[in-house]
């Protein structure tokens, strides 16, 4: 018989020993973490995330929660109720005629690791490669009718515009295409492909990035803003929102979006230390009929569709009952938000019965498509159970992502033309604009899957984007919505509610559509 | 006792099951599952596409025998039903599966050796799948359905079947009475038919018994991650879903919506197990 080395016997290690140092050892390894979210790190949920450092190539809101720490913008969205603005890298920012925006920019705001101090080359550096051909950025449709940036000194430049542009103030310049970038760091005509970006402006700069689960950023020492309140700051890829909801009460985050479903048991019971807050959101939702199906090509079977599908019931079901019915693609709070639908939200069987029998209708057998979330399963359930009351028997297809924002593009293939019915949602900026810029006929095959194309349309939409009489505007706007719900191919659903859930030991800011601006989050 | 005296059906395959404490154990459950689908028009209290939004979440009660989903409707009665999808899903792809695999096998077990390395090629290709990557796939390829979870279930087990066939195939055709049979003149199909089947057969019932939970839960696992059943449709992966995504709400939706997938299973793993006890006399004789 050989001896061998059995290291538990060796070590005199009894299984118990074992277990409760495996114990130790795990609650060692979870200490980091508490530690980290009752001090001087700030760890807050994305849904999406963003895919690189360089604004030319930004597609979301998961970008902009990150340049919103490490870059800078002439302007910046206020935090609070109300939209608006506030200066950042901008002393004076004025539009001294329609098609142009002088400013001067406040002296000594620096670029890190070196690469000096930020001026108006660097502002028409940063706008000008957005609207660039060559550059190819998703992006360019924000900065609408912007020609160029003329430089007049080191601080100073005016933004010319080759058309009136309504949204400059509230789309262009503080979202995502006005983000500002080191012209220096970068070059002309080059894209940031470093594994972090070269130099920061912002309050935070980027100390690690985990693709997949979350961003690390770090305070930015050479900052010359105020100082940023926490040491660190953690962007947590979580998409699901019950996840997300149980990790905030693991103390693994301080600030996250919640599913409305949480939202009455929040009310009643808010978990301990945690602040409950509730946002209007910008999101519109609608169930979209595609006009150049053969079944959907008579109106009166699209009308019929839209007074036989119950809203409030979906509001109900879907929505737990705390998001308000649409009136349209607009939501309340912004220019040509309308007071009242033209079909009201609550379903009228008869009359639909009625649509239909006129147009010679018995029964009719219809597909849904919708996406792959609880949301918009149920709605879609509901809708179903509505238009069974009619005599529509309708069928669910459920889509995963990829499938689903392809089911109406011509360039992904021919399922546009069985398209017959789907339950969209869009997001949305502070603008009517780029709300109603997808159902132009220019859109169609593109975005607009209901293949609507009214001329009128087209050219309120033209005109609006220029229009700066507000009062005028407004009424385009209205207009708009009103062809949109006459053509029948749209049933105006919610523009949904957007719920909080933070630390009391926080003071977030967000946007009055409840997105987070974590460059002004400050403890409590 | 003399063999005469036997009873020649408490010797036989049911007698044998009926004598087994376990296999009445499955065979009940099985039962009352199978009884239940069949009859859920009549069993079931509500109508199972009935909504009240109103009554959602509610706990079980006298009213609501396993609560209310999240639109209100009577889980107990979309259990009942879902019952029918479950068994017709779980049937349709093993039969279907079987009936593949056990040609093929045959073919492979007693046809030229080019055949059977072709076949074998075929059945360990299909085997790579993983089923979870190939459902996600062909859901999001075809739409999600029925048909799609029956497709994924029998391609991804059919090579299983007819590996069995296969084995099972080749070790009977070298026996002296399959070349006795060929000595006088019998056709291939003949042989295939009439002496190799019947022995291939006993194999596959056992292995379809056990199999037949894997599939179940299979369906419910696609229609858990949305690539299965259309939403509406009752079914049990469906309201493990839904008490899943409103496990913060209630947590009574995913208890009931796992109760039968563990009855199922354990019907037809017990089933599976007293079955291969009677018909494998290598273990009969090992007891």
């Amino acid at each position: 018989m050989t001896a061998t080395f059995n290291p538990f016997t060796a070590a005199q290690l009894s299984r118990r020993q074992l277990l409760a140092g495996a114990a130790g050892l795990g609650a060692m390894a979870a200490m980091p973490i508490k530690v980290w979210a009752a001090g001087n790190t700030l760890n807050i949920r994305t849904y999406t995330e963003g895919d690189n450092f360089d604004p030319v190539d930004a597609s979301g809101f998961g970008e902009e929660m990150l340049y919103g720490c490490i870059y800078r913008k002439l302007i910046q969205y206020t935090p609070g109720n109300e939209w608006g603005w506030q200066p950042d890298l901008v002393e004076v920012i004025e539009q001294t005629s329609p098609t142009e925006i002088a400013f001067t920019l406040k002296k000594g705001q620096m670029w890190s690791d070196g690469f000096g101090e930020i001026t108006a080359e660097d502002v028409k550096f940063s706008l000008e490669r957005i609207i660039d051909p060559k550059m190819e950025s998703a992006i360019k449709p924000d900065l609408g009718s912007l020609s160029g940036v003329e430089v007049t000194g080191t601080h100073t430049g005016v933004i010319k515009l080759s058309s009136p542009f309504a949204p400059i103030w509230s789309i262009a310049l503080p979202y995502l295409a006005g983000t500002i970038v080191c012209k220096k760091a970068i070059g002309e005509g080059k894209r940031i492909t470093d594994a972090v970006p070269p130099t920061v402006a912002g309050p935070y700069r980027v100390a690690e990035l985990r693709p997949g689960d979350r961003w690390v950023l770090e305070r930015n020492p050479e900052f010359t803003g105020p100082k940023a309140d926490f040491e660190k700051v953690q962007i947590i890829l979580i998409d699901d929102e019950a996840t997300a909801e149980i990790a905030f009460e693991a103390g693994d985050l301080d600030f996250t979006r919640i599913g409305l479903g949480s939202i009455e048991r929040l009310r009643e019971n808010p978990p301990e230390n945690a602040v409950l807050s509730e946002h209007p959101s910008l999101y519109y939702v609608w169930v979209g009929m595609n006009m150049e199906n053969p079944k959907l090509k008579d109106i009166r079977v699209r009308q019929a569709i839209q007074h036989a599908i119950d809203v409030p019931s979906i509001l109900e079901a879907a929505y737990f009952g705390v998001a308000d019915a649409s009136t349209g693609i607009i939501a309340p709070g912004l220019i040509g938000h309308r007071a009242e639908n033209l079909v009201p939200p609550q379903a009228d069987f008869a009359k639909a019965r009625a649509m239909l029998d006129e147009a010679g209708v018995d029964t009719l057998d219809l597909k849904l498509d919708v996406l792959n979330k609880s949301t918009w399963t149920t709605a879609a359930q509901v809708i179903q159970a509505t238009l069974a009351e009619v005599g529509i028997n309708l069928s669910i297809g459920v889509h995963e992502s990829g499938s689903f924002w392809s089911l109406g593009k011509e360039a992904d293939g021919d399922r546009w033309k069985s398209l017959e019915l789907v339950l969209n949602r869009f997001s949305m900026t502070p603008d009517p604009y780029y709300a109603t810029a997808w159902f132009t006929t220019e859109q169609i095959g593109k975005w607009n899957w209901e293949r609507f194309s009214n001329e009128e349309f087209d050219k309120l939409h033209k005109a609006a984007m220029g229009e700066t009489d507000t009062a005028k505007r407004d009424r385009m706007y209205k207009r708009m919505q009103d062809l949109m719900e006459e053509s029948g191919a749209y049933r105006f659903i919610t523009h949904e509610a957007a719920p909080n859930l933070y630390s009391k030991e926080l003071k977030p800011a967000v946007r009055p559509d409840s997105l987070p601006l974590i460059q002004y989050f400050a403890k409590a | 006792m003399s063999i005469a005296e036997r009873s020649p059906f408490k010797y036989s395959v049911a007698g044998r099951l009926i004598s087994d404490p376990l296999a009445v154990a499955a065979v009940t459950i099985i039962a009352i599952l199978v009884l239940g689908a069949v009859f859920a028009d009549f069993i079931a209290p509500y109508d199972y596409k009935a909504l009240n939004v109103r009554a959602r979440f509610a706990p079980p009660s006298f009213e609501h025998l396993l609560g209310t989903d999240n639109l209100g409707r009577d889980t107990f009665s979309r259990l009942l039903f879902g019952a029918r999808i479950a068994l017709f899903v779980g049937m349709t792809s093993v039969g279907l599966a079987a009936l593949i695999g056990l040609t093929l096998g045959m073919i492979a077990g007693f046809g030229p050796r080019w055949l059977d390395n072709t076949i074998l090629f075929l059945f360990d290709t299909l085997r790579a799948y993983p089923t979870i990557i190939l459902a996600l796939a062909l859901g999001a390829l075809l739409s999600p359905g029925l048909g799609t979870v029956i497709s994924v279930v029998v391609l991804t087990s059919l090579s299983e079947y007819g590996r069995v066939a296969r084995t099972q195939t080749q070790a009977i055709s070298g026996r002296e009475f399959i070349d006795a049979e060929r000595a006088m003149g019998a056709s291939t199909m003949r042989i295939l038919v009439m002496h190799i089947l019947p022995n291939v057969l006993g194999p596959f019932f056992i292995l379809a018994a056990i199999n037949l939970p894997v599939v179940i839960t299979i369906e419910a696992g696609m229609s858990f991650l949305g690539v299965g059943v259309a939403p509406g449709t009752p079914s049990w992966g469906a309201t493990l879903k839904d008490g899943f995504d409103y496990i913060r709400n209630t947590p009574w939706l995913i208890v009931s919506g796992g109760i039968p997938l563990i009855l199922v299973t354990l019907g037809f793993t017990f089933l599976g197990e007293s079955l291969r006890d009677v018909l494998d006399p290598k273990l009969r004789k090992e007891r």
